[in-house]
């Protein structure tokens, strides 16, 4: 006997979808439960209504920490996203050394985010670290920059610790977009007498924007919702709170505090952002050429 | 336009990409010239003020120590098994769906794709409670088991997508070749797609298994015994509280790093293929 051949399709996905369904969807409603229940391990566990997103939102501190999870996560994406596109642009241009280069620029992907952070931490330290020292070596500024003591600073250290592990994939994203852009159009445009920059905006932007574009919102949604980097450089969020963002807050309920209630909604409160970025990221990713 | 004529002038110059890549790739690999110099120091020479870039007496006593005495052989291998187990369960349950995803059209197989693409997004973060409780009341904590399931779930979607776009390129006349010989549509799945497709497979896997490398929040909450921490949680402990032991934390850095920048370097034009064709293609 034959199946059909959609019967078949169907049949052969089975067991995958099983497995997506056990491992991400349920454990997913079971957060959702989690988040409407009193659950601080030190009173019994009961059901709790909308309380735990009341307290949330009306924490003090929620617009600031909302604040600094805003300015983290497009900070990073920005820098990610200038460096890349100048990366590739320039990986692009070149034929000699182009794999050497391009090995270089891949390097970061290698190391784990956790390391990264302790890594740049260290590398920003006012006194020990190398980059204030080369800086006051060059007369550029009189004072180490304190990643420790300025909210600011600590802000920035993280962002480029971020930013340093995800420009890889990006650069390597864009790259590929622009060397899928067929040469002639390149010619075409030139004998049109089209320079550099025409060339940049009417024919490269255009023709690669779709890889970008997604490959930008998949950097904008792990930036958003990976707080390693901010862990493991700025412990505790860092002075003054400076670098305390949805995700710290949500692995502090969780891990110093055991609320895990709380910590369930804010888990439910960071998906809905996370979503809602990639919301887009869908969006663009079904979209029909 | 003068402006825009001397700009060009500099964008149109052959050296210019050259010296705009040099700077950059300066700047990404300063942090591993600096954990490379550093895994050379001793404790001391670490917290000098204003610091050495060279180590001043070059000692390999520092990469010894982090070898033999903090247990990182046992914590590169616990990282290799569950990388290696969560990619192996993840590549031989995802291939499957994956195929079937991108060659047949069935009932709700769009509702199936976009369900993979939901579930990507979903902030591994908040499902680490809910993992955490789940696992707690199977007795799976502080369990190797555990970490491997927590990466399932992490990589699985991703993969699959990644795969399905593989897929999706794939010559169909193969199959179709092979299904008029009188093969049947499993077997023209196992004998022809994969052995064809095994290095592309291979290198979404070897993604797969970088990314498994990376996490760090998942161990260090699931596993407390340190025979079992892989070696992301390791590192973690270098640093600590009051004291940080930087040289043997850069260390143990280059350990962890050399496995993945392996992988990486002698992979790079396959997983280059691997990631565009399945995150750019459709």
């Amino acid at each position: 006997m034959k199946i059909s051949n959609s019967k078949y399709g169907a049949i052969l996905s089975v067991p995958g979808l099983v497995l997506l369904l056990i491992w991400v969807l349920i454990p997913f409603f079971y957060l959702i439960y989690l988040s409407f229940l009193r659950y601080d391990n030190m009173s019994p566990v009961v059901f709790h209504g909308f309380a735990n997103y009341k307290r949330v939102f009306q924490d003090s501190a929620f617009p600031s920490i909302l604040a600094h999870t805003f300015i983290f996560s497009f900070g990073s994406t920005g820098l990610t996203f200038l460096t890349s596109l100048i990366l590739a642009l320039c990986l692009n241009k070149i034929v000699k050394g182009s794999t050497f280069f391009r090995s270089l620029v891949i390097m970061p992907w290698a190391v784990p985010l956790i390391l990264s952070g302790f890594l740049w931490a260290w590398m920003f330290h006012p006194s020990f670290g190398p980059i204030s020292d080369i800086l006051i070596k060059l007369k550029l500024i009189s004072e180490p920059l304190n990643i420790y003591k300025n909210p600011k600073m600590s802000m920035a250290g993280v962002i480029i610790a971020d930013a340093w592990r995800r420009i890889p994939f990006l650069a390597i994203i864009t790259l590929a977009g622009f060397q899928a852009i067929p040469e002639e159009l390149y010619d075409a445009a030139k004998v049109d007498g089209a320079d550099s920059f025409h060339i940049f905006r009417y024919v490269s932007m255009p023709l690669a924007s779709r890889p970008v574009l997604i490959g930008t919102l998949i950097t904008l949604m792990f930036s958003f919702r990976s707080i390693d980097v901010i862990y493991s450089m700025t412990p505790g969020g860092g002075y003054a709170k400076g670098t305390y963002v949805l995700g710290t807050y949500l692995f502090d309920y969780m891990y110093e505090f055991l609320n895990f209630g709380l910590a369930a909604s804010t888990s439910v409160i960071l998906s809905i952002f996370t979503l809602t970025i990639g919301s887009f990221f869908i969006y663009y990713t079904l979209k029909k050429r | 336009m003068k402006i825009r004529k001397a700009l060009l002038k500099i964008v149109n110059h052959r050296a210019t990409p050259y010296v705009v890549l040099s700077v950059i790739s300066f700047f990404m690999i300063t942090p591993f010239i600096w954990m490379g110099l550093s895994a050379f120091k001793t404790l001391s020479e670490t917290f000098r003020c204003p610091p050495t870039y060279f180590p001043e007496n070059p000692t390999l006593k520092t990469m010894s120590e982090a070898w033999f005495k903090a247990p990182i052989p046992t914590y590169i291998i616990n990282s290799l098994i569950v990388c290696l187990g969560s990619t192996f369960i993840i590549i031989i349950a995802g291939s499957f769906t994956a195929y079937a995803l991108s060659q047949y059209r069935y009932k709700g197989s769009n509702i199936a794709l976009g369900l993979f693409l939901f579930t990507r997004i979903i902030p591994p973060l908040s499902l680490l409670l809910p993992y955490y409780l789940m696992l707690m009341k199977l007795h799976l904590l502080n369990t190797r088991i555990s970490v491997v399931l927590y990466l399932i779930y992490l990589n699985y979607p991703l993969i699959v997508w990644l795969l399905k776009g593989f897929f999706d390129s794939f010559p169909r006349d193969l199959t179709d070749a092979a299904i008029a010989d009188g093969c049947s549509r499993t077997g023209a799945i196992i004998r022809i797609v994969f052995p064809v497709a095994a290095t592309s497979i291979g290198a979404i896997a070897v993604i797969g298994f970088l990314w498994a490398w990376n996490e760090f929040f998942a161990p260090f909450l699931f596993i407390s015994y340190d025979e079992l921490k892989p070696i992301t949680v390791g590192i973690y402990y270098f640093v600590g509280d009051e004291y940080a032991y930087w040289n043997r934390m850069c260390a143990a850095g280059i350990y962890a790093v050399i496995p993945s920048l392996l992988f990486f370097l002698l992979a790079q034009k396959y997983i280059v293929k691997g990631l565009t064709s399945g995150a750019l293609k459709y």
